[in-house]
């Protein structure tokens, strides 16, 4: 797995491969997009697409458009989060990321990866990929590790409501956001 | 004489205490302990809708927070209430408001950001009109 940070129209950043010993650089049309959304007010937060099917070797982009945001690998290894990656993959975690900054991951290693904001995860601001097929933690139920003896930190409920089900990516391929950013409604 | 002289500063005092309190946060920077939050959290240094941000990190979330235009004018001062402690009924008592006059109090409802990351609201005491919130707009 390679991850990079950039700023939008600066180019740089770094690279680097988290999921296997070999790089593997994806093309330009293998690339997948995923915004970072907010409401002028930031009351409103969420990744878009939410849910995304991809094959081994492709790269992920996270675009902040507004706020400020991370994309953030659910595992023990990020501030003692519950393991929702593929457990031979390794975790990535962004910095912050304001607007206009990107960060991009290249996923090796099939499996389910959830993910999540992490000034909004409590919000619900997570996203889920699949690489190729549908297997590892990120199929199993939020709570299966506490039969395990972790004691890692539980996916929140309002982030347990917002991941799209496995289901519909397997469907759908792109599960888009279904959420309001424009402004919040005034009393 | 020197009673009623005495009265009068006190009187003086009283009423100047306030005005002089609030004189030491109007202009950015505040005085110490408060800090910029762009120094203590990856933030942008002015947030649109709110300005250049100001706190005394001991009293994290609830704040208060100082809010300044950019040309350096207390704008507002803000508060960030977790909704877990109003869930939870949690008494908040004794937030200190150091920026004078209120002219109009906004609740916002922000989903997080850095240095406060769970759901709060902003209880923004305005120091300004309604009019001049586009002084920290953009």
């Amino acid at each position: 797995m390679l991850t990079r940070r950039a700023a939008l129209g600066v180019g740089g950043g770094f690279l680097a491969n988290v999921g296997s010993s070999n790089l593997v650089r994806a093309s330009a049309a293998e690339l997948i997009e995923i915004h970072m959304k907010s409401d002028p007010g930031g009351g409103v937060v969420g990744f878009d697409p939410v849910g995304v099917l991809l094959q081994p070797g492709q790269t992920v982009r996270w675009i902040c458009d507004d706020n400020v945001h991370t994309a953030t690998a659910y595992s023990p290894e990020n501030d003692n989060h519950s393991l929702r990656i593929p457990t031979n993959a390794q975790p990535w975690a962004s910095d912050f990321l304001l607007p206009k900054q990107t960060f991009e991951v290249t996923f090796t290693v099939e499996g389910i990866y959830d993910y999540f904001c992490a000034p909004h995860e409590e919000a619900g601001m997570v996203g889920r990929l699949i690489v190729g097929s549908a297997v590892g933690p990120g199929a199993l139920p939020f709570d299966y590790y506490l039969t395990r003896g972790h004691q890692w930190k539980p996916v929140p409920p309002a982030a347990q409501r917002s991941f799209p089900t496995i289901e519909a990516i397997l469907a759908q391929k792109t599960v888009r956001s279904t959420l309001n950013f424009s402004k919040m409604p005034v009393k | 004489m020197f009673r009623k002289a005495l009265m009068t500063l006190g009187i003086v005092m009283l009423v100047a205490g306030p005005t002089v309190a609030a004189e030491s946060v109007e202009k950015s920077p505040p005085p110490a302990p408060y800090k910029k939050v762009s120094e203590l959290v990856k933030l942008p240094d002015f947030l649109p809708g709110m300005g250049t941000l100001y706190v005394d990190p001991t009293t994290l979330p609830d704040g208060p927070f100082l809010a300044y235009d950019r040309a350096g004018k207390l704008v507002s001062t803000i508060y960030m209430i977790p909704l877990k402690d109003v869930d939870g009924h949690k008494t908040i008592d004794d937030l200190k408001a150091p920026g004078g006059n209120v002219d109009h109090v906004s609740l916002y409802y922000n989903a997080g950001h850095p240095g406060v990351e769970v759901p709060h609201y902003h209880i923004v005491l305005w120091h300004v009109t309604k009019a001049q919130e586009k002084l920290v707009e953009k």
